[in-house]
């Protein structure tokens, strides 16, 4: 082979492989079923365990279900799960009695770990299609008697309108306050090598209870939030 | 030195120059591939064919049959269990309600020309794949007339049979209708073993057979091992009534679905077993457990693995 087209045929290599890093594309990687791996290294093992274990040909990588299966975006056990462990229970067991057409599988022979790597993927690609759909709502008026009673029911634990919530409706505009609702940036950053953040209970607890709010959110509850929070004055 | 390149905008340039060229020999490939003909999957007298919902990105819809056809060329397959969502127009969309959506369906089966089937076939004869069955969920609001349509259609797209995962209550209305057409009706077993009327272990198999000597078996060794069944001695059995399987591997008791030779179903056997007796039972290949690996990369590992099986 010439100098030239050798220098030609690496090109045409090199290019290819960076276009592939670019879009994700390797082998033995299907980045047009999974998506592009995640910067959160530890979060794209859950969800490459969540598809290597099979859930995402019936429940799909994002939870949107495909066939029969049940919409995990819709799902009381995932919205009333705390820490993965009712997840974990309904994979250990499965379903065997449905009058679907075929009942989910058992997992029993999976470790704690992989189980754990299952819940937790499907906990986070449930708060991504929650934040994802309310975020992407015209902002609509919302009822702020309701949306003071939701608070009252579920942040008046951690939160005060005379402390440190007092004059928030005059430091946002409404969508930033409401990504706030949503997504408060103090408490922001999944990333897994965020050692110190991750150690901090305060944070940690914080965190948690506001994936479950998010997670269990409707567009009316977070409008009629915003609401009640663009009055505190 | 020999300068090479002017600047990188003219290297560019020349790279994606060859795009075009690489593309066409990708497609010159396929047609050489094309051209090996409908028993390109016939291994030792083992026919094998594939389940498509094996590409699980690929969306099952007429506008990818095309790529459908185009993987199933790459993965060296020659034959095909085709699902009728390949084939038939869909009416359901915003502001169709469902009833509408299926008067529209139905309407289309009653009065589609037999060209709208032959030019499909056509697509598949050209790339060198038959079409060995036709997978439509039959319900109750199907019509008579409209099951002879689905009948009819799939006769003209080369199928032997079509094949449907409905209980024994329908099968049973079913099972008068493959005889006039010269067609097979295939039940296909999953794993509900809290359903009287599912399809799931020998004994449902056996009943559905009785109602017509057309009723066949499209044993799915994924589900009938998942149910506790005994797929070997299944096959033993009730050979003479089989169709084909639906060959893929999963945990006994429920349990999930594994890559090939992970699971409990006895794959190896299987295919020794049909290749041993020479039994036409066609080897649908199917996957439904997880993997990062593309659909045809997947594909060709269990096409691999069952090629040694059978060598």
């Amino acid at each position: 082979m010439s100098k030239w087209r050798y220098v030609l045929v690496c090109g045409v290599v090199l290019m290819g492989s960076a276009a592939a890093a670019q879009s994700g594309r390797r082998a033995g990687y299907d980045v047009d079923f999974i998506g592009p791996p995640l910067a959160d290294s530890v979060m794209q093992y859950n969800k490459e365990s969540y598809v290597t274990y099979g859930c995402a040909y019936c429940h799909g990588v994002d939870l949107v279900p495909r066939g029969e299966a049940a919409d995990l975006r819709q799902s009381a056990v995932v919205g009333s799960d705390v820490d993965g462990s009712a997840i974990v229970r309904v994979l250990r067991a499965g379903i065997p009695k449905t009058s679907k057409l075929s009942p989910m599988p058992q997992y029993s022979d999976l470790s704690d770990q992989q189980l754990n790597a299952i819940a937790a993927w499907i906990h986070y690609a449930r708060r991504r299609d929650r934040l994802t759909t309310i975020t992407r709502a015209n902002l609509s008026p919302g009822n702020a008697t309701a949306g003071r009673t939701y608070f009252e029911q579920r942040c008046s634990s951690c939160h005060s309108t005379s402390g440190d919530l007092a004059g928030l409706g005059k430091k946002y505009e409404p969508a930033r306050l409401r990504a706030q609702i949503l997504e408060p940036s103090a408490l922001a950053g999944d990333g897994s090598f965020k050692v110190d953040a991750l150690q901090d209970s305060r944070i940690a607890e914080g965190r948690r209870r506001h994936h479950a709010l998010l997670e269990n959110y409707s567009a009316g509850q977070v409008a009629d939030l915003l609401a009640f929070v663009q009055g505190l004055n | 030195m020999k300068k090479r390149f002017h600047s990188r905008r003219e290297f560019g340039k020349l790279v994606f120059a060859g795009v075009p060229a690489l593309t066409a020999l990708q497609g010159a490939t396929l047609h050489a591939q094309s051209a090996a003909g409908s028993n390109r999957s016939r291994i030792n007298g083992v026919q094998f064919g594939l389940q498509p919902f094996c590409y699980h990105d690929l969306v099952m819809t007429p506008d990818n049959r095309r790529t459908l056809i185009n993987r199933l060329v790459q993965n060296g397959l020659g034959m095909v269990e085709l699902h009728a969502t390949w084939v038939e127009p869909r009416f359901a969309a915003a502001g169709v309600s469902a009833e509408a959506a299926r008067d529209r369906i139905r309407q289309w089966r009653l009065t589609t020309p037999p060209a709208f089937y032959q030019s499909i076939r056509k697509e598949f004869d050209d790339a060198g794949i038959a079409i060995f069955s036709y997978y439509v969920n039959l319900d109750d609001s199907y019509t008579d007339a409209e099951i002879d349509a689905v009948f009819k259609g799939a006769k003209i797209l080369g199928a032997e049979g079509c094949v449907g995962s409905q209980g024994l209550r329908l099968t049973e209305r079913l099972a008068a209708f493959p005889g006039k057409h010269g067609m097979f009706m295939g039940v296909h077993n999953h794993a509900n073993l809290s359903d009287p009327d599912a399809l799931n272990n020998e004994a449902s198999f056996v009943k559905a057979l009785s109602f017509s000597p057309h009723v066949k078996a499209t044993l799915d060794t994924r589900h009938y091992t998942a149910a506790n069944g005994d797929c070997l001695e299944f096959l033993a059995r009730h050979h003479g009534r089989i169709s084909s399987v639906h060959l893929g591997d999963r945990k006994r008791n429920n349990g999930r679905s594994t890559p090939f030779g992970e699971g409990d179903a006895p794959i190896i056997p299987i295919l020794r077993m049909i290749r041993d007796n020479q039994w036409p039972i066609v080897a649908l290949l199917e996957f439904e457990h997880g993997t990062l690996r593309t659909g045809v990369e997947e594909v060709q590992l269990m096409f691999d693995y069952c090629k040694r099986a059978v060598a």
